[in-house]
């Protein structure tokens, strides 16, 4: 059978805004509204879409989503629960502004920034790359004009940002684990080098 | 719940009364009532009243932007525990902490819940945006709920910024201070740049101050709003659904 999807609460159809959709199933529209009588459905707003009912199953939002939605949220609280009654947050001396630690680190989200400024100029890696990241994220919609969402259609858009991701988390995890004093590189730091403390 | 059997006592009869008006709907126990639950009541009305079966696999979201959301809730009613003992002062921050850790009951675990929840949702708000691009879910209609995403994982990276040098220890102050000396190179703006952010020439009250106020008033303010926005047009352009 086929049916009209559209303006059934939101989910409306690929690619299209569900304002512009119209539900108008042959049975609930009045006679009236079929235009002039006698001019037959011409002048009805044809559906935008029609699809059939077993592409585009759905089921009741409650409790079918709420109930997962439910577990997940209970899920990773009693995980973060867990982490937070065995690991304690970092807590260090008091600020002393006489004493530089060393490494000096940024938190970890942004050692990707500090690994630029390691290795290029200020200009470049504190202000281009970071403005040119963020103006390409937010552009990236109406740059990327690719109407397929299937990954074999877009291999581009997916290699290029599988190298954004992988150099991000490569930034973080040499950041974290094998920068040491003055932000060298050391590969033993990650196994904190036995004997010595490195906290200040 | 059906309407016919009214009980006698009426003590019962005004509980059910009360029960019946705050809950209108009772158990979802068919697809009409499971309906009527949904449209009539202010929560669960940010969902649609059906949804297509390809969107809610939890293969095709991972769940994360609902996490991302979730944690959200979590980190602010945590923050709110917390905003009890600590006071944005240089001579007492750091005390304030460690009484939390110490003496306040529970303190250290809500100190614990906060800090590892905002670690875990820097890391579900990225992975939230991986998905969405890797299922080109940004594509039309949904170009600007991409572009008010990229706007919410910059607040969430200024969010948990902010709120790292709030402890005031050494390790509060030089990650403040090594990010916001990234700020200085900025070309002419560079350095009023960093000097606006602290306050000052160095991480000190003026920096604290500041740095309190927008983490616990304008991030969460800002974030909040984008969500909402976020969500309604989530609402209202329908999930992609399954490729
Ligand atoms: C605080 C941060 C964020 C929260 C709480 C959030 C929340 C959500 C939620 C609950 C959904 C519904 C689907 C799902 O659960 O995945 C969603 C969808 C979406 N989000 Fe986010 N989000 C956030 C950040 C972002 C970011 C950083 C981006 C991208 C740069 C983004 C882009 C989108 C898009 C385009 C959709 C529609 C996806 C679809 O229709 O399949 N969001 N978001």
């Amino acid at each position: 059978m086929a049916t009209v999807i559209g303006g059934n609460g939101g989910n409306g159809p690929e690619g299209r805004p569900p304002a512009r959709t119209r539900t108008l199933p042959p049975p609930q529209v009045p006679s009236g509204a079929r235009g002039v009588a006698g001019t037959g459905p011409e002048l009805v707003t044809p559906p935008l879409v029609v699809r059939r009912r077993e592409e585009e199953e759905t089921v009741v939002t409650f409790p079918a989503l709420i109930f997962r939605e439910f577990l997940a949220g209970l899920g990773i609280f009693a995980l973060l629960m867990l982490i937070s009654i065995f690991v304690n947050a970092p807590l260090l001396q008091r600020a002393n502004t006489a004493i530089t630690p060393n490494p000096a680190k940024a938190p970890w989200y942004f050692l990707g920034l500090q690994e630029l400024l390691q290795r290029f100029p200020p200009i470049m890696a504190g202000v281009a790359f970071p403005t040119f990241v963020i103006t390409g994220m937010i552009l990236t919609p109406y740059l990327d004009k690719n109407p397929s969402r299937r990954p074999q259609d877009r291999k581009v858009a997916v290699t290029l940002f599988t190298l954004y991701a992988v150099l991000a988390v490569a930034f973080v995890v040499v950041g974290v684990f094998f920068r040491a004093e003055a932000f060298t590189w050391d590969w033993l730091k990650v196994l904190g080098h036995p004997g010595v403390n490195p906290e200040v | 719940m059906s309407a016919t059997e009214t009980p006698t006592n009426p003590l019962v009869r005004m509980m059910g009364q009360v029960w019946g008006s705050i809950f209108r709907h009772g158990l979802p126990t068919s697809d009409k009532v499971a309906a009527r639950t949904a449209l009539t009541n202010f929560f669960l009305h940010i969902h649609p009243v059906r949804v297509k079966k390809s969107a809610i696999r939890v293969s095709y979201t991972l769940c994360l932007g609902g996490l991302s959301f979730f944690l959200f809730i979590v980190l602010t009613i945590s923050g709110l525990f917390l905003m009890f003992y600590y006071i944005p002062s240089v001579d007492q921050a750091y005390q304030n902490i460690k009484d939390l850790q110490f003496v306040a009951t529970f303190g250290l675990v809500i100190r614990n819940l906060h800090r590892w929840a905002a670690h875990a949702m820097v890391i579900t708000v990225w992975l939230h945006m991986a998905r969405v691009f890797y299922q080109g879910a940004y594509k039309p209609p949904r170009e600007f709920n991409w572009t008010i995403g990229t706007l919410l994982l910059l607040t969430t990276l200024l969010l948990s910024f902010s709120g790292y040098l709030l402890p005031w220890d050494q390790l509060a102050v030089w990650a403040i201070t090594v990010g916001t000396n990234m700020a200085k190179y900025a070309p002419i703006a560079g350095p009023y740049t960093r000097y606006i952010m602290l306050g000052g020439r160095n991480v000190g009250q003026g920096a604290l101050i500041r740095f309190y106020v927008l983490h616990v008033i304008a991030l969460p303010l800002i974030g909040f709003l984008l969500m909402v926005v976020h969500f309604w047009r989530v609402r209202k352009d329908g999930f992609t659904g399954g490729l």
